[in-house]
């Protein structure tokens, strides 16, 4: 028996909203390379330091753009998300000088997981 | 009446014939079609019956992991659900990458498999201890079992561990990745914390020269470190940790740990791993960055620039050399002025985010008070003083040789000051204490300059210990030593070297120079530049100079090695032509700031690079 673990890839691109002075992106993010794996709720591997989607503001930039909670942010506008300071993923993604930041996402899609479980199941 | 034409029908299916055989075609046309719909009908009802055994088989492999019937579970009417048996055993895979494959020491390799056996075997034991309704003989076996299960774990581990020390510094690694994969999605999190914490101690106590299991994590084949930090690697930090953040890009990377570790002060950044395990922060991107935070996001505009680039020098600092990005940035610490220096210069990366003051300095430098001028040059001892802890020494000494480098050169181009400087040179040692620690100076060759002012109060004793201010009273040798600072961010600072040229008076000067320039282009070297040094005087620095580089771990740095052969040469000359010296100095200067910007733009570009690789 093996269980089938998918990730789907997504690319999400968020325009941010000018608030005032800020720029904001209407969610929150999670982990690092600084952080304690451990405790991140929504990584399959707790040893994952990634960055992960927390929070997504109903209704904000990123929730329009179909960002979604758990997601685990790969890329922000080519730059490289596996690997960062918990700092520096903020910063890459809080850049003053950017309207608007493309993310790549992974996301775990259960459903399609249990689709292809069933369609390729030979039971008599 | 009907004749031969056909009406057809077709709504009733009805085509009037004159024939007589019209009646017959038509049942048989019903019929046929009838038949053919059944069959239809009767297939349709086959696959659905598959479809809801293969559903009812799935449902029920469900409920075995997870321990109850969903809904979906098609039912008769009257049936009833069937009853599930709750198997724990293929509740787990063992992932493959846990398992080492083709690992060349199969001893090892041998232990992870077990290791990640018995993780899955103990996990299994503790969900079975959990299970509601037991009855207290089977809960107590099972108890026992959990516990046996749980030091053949730890067993394994150590064994593990150990075995993977032997074999490197990456060793602790899989070690964890082991252990935690799994522990930690469920409930685990207090064992996997002991795990981990028992691994870190080990580590700790076994290797404190590579106690940082965690920053090695995610890239386990460490590439070679760049030749050129090797040798900053050794005494300072664990390599692999250097190898990793030299992989990461650099501003990226253990920085932020890295400099809380350098906050703390005391303890030598090798013993702790360089990157803190801080409780899993969530923050939110609404919120505008702050400069606290060190780093900020923003345009690129200089001073947020100068700021990214802060944390990557002070940790830059703790690994001692490594060619960060030069900004043109100097990060001085403007005691400047006014208030004369106090012995401690504390390094905050706030305060060494003095830019401003930065530029304020230089506008004095311009400025007419000589004493006043040597005061701020003093002042800059360079925040990073304090910076790193003093287990810099190593990297530190080799900053020195290149500073010595450079002060030689500069020794060269001598600064024959007018006595009436001395007095003046005075008054502002003082104040200037905090400037020279003894401490080795993490400063990148590629910021040199050299104040050749401050060379010439013989009567000015410039013994600068780390954070201390030392005057030795007896000394009354103005020789700026500088001793090496503390070593700091390498490239951001300046250092300020009192060079002990004494041109007329002593040739003594046993105490090595160390000059620290700062790579202050702005700075007008003629300024500074006044008469050269006497042979002698240069000697003799020359001499001390190598007896310090000796004591010093070398420097691998390229940039050091070229700094150096042009010191050399410069040095090497007798009394300076002074437009030469000025102008190798100037060279000098330029070819380090270049150095510093070329290796900027190299590692942004890289960035961009990737960058553009990356993109869809």
């Amino acid at each position: 028996e093996t269980l089938v673990k998918l990730v789907s890839q997504q690319r999400i691109e968020i325009q941010k909203l000018r608030q005032g002075n800020n720029l904001i992106l209407g969610f929150s993010i999670g982990g690092g390379i600084d952080q304690d794996p451990g405790q991140n709720p929504f990584s399959e591997d707790k040893t994952d330091k990634g960055i992960y989607v927390t929070r997504i503001t109903p209704g904000g930039p990123a929730d329009v753009a179909g960002l979604m909670m758990g997601d685990k942010i790969m890329q922000v506008n080519g730059w490289d998300m596996t690997m960062v300071t918990h700092d520096k993923a903020r910063k890459r993604l809080t850049k003053k000088n950017e309207d608007v930041v493309r993310l790549l996402v992974t996301r775990k899609s259960l459903e399609e997981a249990v689709k292809q479980s069933m369609g390729g199941f030979p039971r008599p | 009446m009907e004749g031969n034409g056909e009406i057809s029908d077709t709504d009733s299916g009805i085509i009037l014939h004159s024939g007589s055989d019209s009646p017959t075609t038509h049942t048989k046309d019903v019929t046929t079609h009838t038949r053919a719909m059944k069959v239809k009908h009767q297939d349709l009802r086959d696959r659905l019956e598959i479809c809801i055994l293969e559903l009812k088989k799935l449902c029920i492999r469900e409920a075995e992991l997870t321990g109850r019937l969903s809904e979906d579970y098609p039912l008769l009417p009257g049936e009833k659900p069937p009853q599930i048996r709750r198997r724990i055993g293929a509740a787990f895979k063992l992932d493959e990458q846990n398992i080492p494959q083709g690992a060349e020491d199969s001893q090892l390799s041998l232990v992870d498999a077990e290791l990640a056996l018995q993780m899955k075997i103990y996990e299994a034991a503790r969900k079975l201890c959990e299970e509601e309704q037991l009855s207290k003989a089977v809960r107590r076996s099972r108890l026992q079992q959990c516990k046996r299960e749980e030091k053949k774990l730890k067993q394994l581990q150590e064994t593990s561990f150990q075995l993977r020390l032997e074999h490197g510094r990456s060793s602790p690694l899989p070690a964890f990745n082991i252990t935690q994969q799994d522990l930690g999605t469920s409930d685990d999190s207090s064992l996997s914390d002991s795990v981990v914490q028992d691994e870190e101690v080990t580590s700790q106590s076994s290797q404190p020269s590579s106690g940082l299991p965690y920053p090695v994590e995610t890239d386990p084949p460490q590439p070679a470190p760049a030749s050129s930090h090797s040798s900053v690697d050794g005494s300072y930090m664990s390599p692999s940790v250097a190898k990793q953040s030299l992989q990461l890009n650099l501003p990226q990377s253990p920085l932020t740990s890295l400099d809380s570790k350098l906050s703390s002060d005391s303890s030598p950044l090798y013993d702790l791993p360089p990157i803190q395990h801080s409780p899993w922060t969530e923050s939110s991107l609404d919120q505008p960055y702050q400069k606290s935070k060190k780093s900020r996001s923003s345009s690129k505009t200089s001073s947020p620039a100068k700021t990214e680039l802060l944390p990557p020098l002070e940790t830059c600092l703790a690994q001692a050399g490594l060619p960060v990005q030069l900004s043109h940035l100097r990060l001085s610490r403007t005691q400047s002025n006014s208030t004369p220096s106090t012995p401690e210069m504390r390094v905050h990366r706030q305060l060494s985010l003095r830019l401003s003051s930065e530029s304020s300095f230089d506008k004095d430098r311009g400025r007419t008070r000589g004493p006043r001028r040597r005061l701020t040059e003093y002042a800059i001892t360079l925040p990073q003083t304090p910076l790193p802890p003093v287990n810099l020494g190593h990297h530190a000494n080799s900053e020195d040789s290149n500073s010595e480098h450079s002060f030689t050169s500069y020794n060269s181009s001598p600064c024959q000051e007018s006595p009436g400087d001395l007095p003046k040179y005075q008054c502002a040692f003082p104040t200037s204490s905090p400037v020279s620690g003894y401490g080795p100076p993490a400063f990148s060759p590629s910021g040199f300059y050299h104040n050749p002012r401050h060379m010439s109060s013989p009567s000015i004793q410039n013994t600068y210990y780390n954070k201390e201010m030392v005057y030795p009273a007896d000394r009354d040798m103005s020789p700026s030593y500088y001793p090496q600072q503390a070593p700091c961010s390498p490239n951001r600072y300046e250092y300020w070297y009192k060079d002990t040229a004494v041109p007329h008076q002593r040739a003594q000067r046993p105490l090595p120079p160390d000059v620290r320039l700062t790579p202050s282009a702005q700075w007008d070297h003629p300024q500074y530049r006044s008469n050269c040094l006497p042979r002698q005087v240069v000697n003799e620095q020359l001499k001390s100079w190598h007896r310090r580089s000796q004591l010093k771990a070398p420097r691998s740095r390229s940039l050091d090695r070229q700094g150096a052969v042009r010191m050399k040469n410069t040095s090497a000359r007798e009394s300076p032509c002074y437009p030469n010296q000025k102008y190798h100095d100037q060279l000098i200067q330029r070819a380090a700031l270049q150095r510093a910007a070329e290796d900027v733009q190299g590692h942004w570009v890289a960035d961009d690079g990737t960058h553009y690789i990356s993109q869809v």
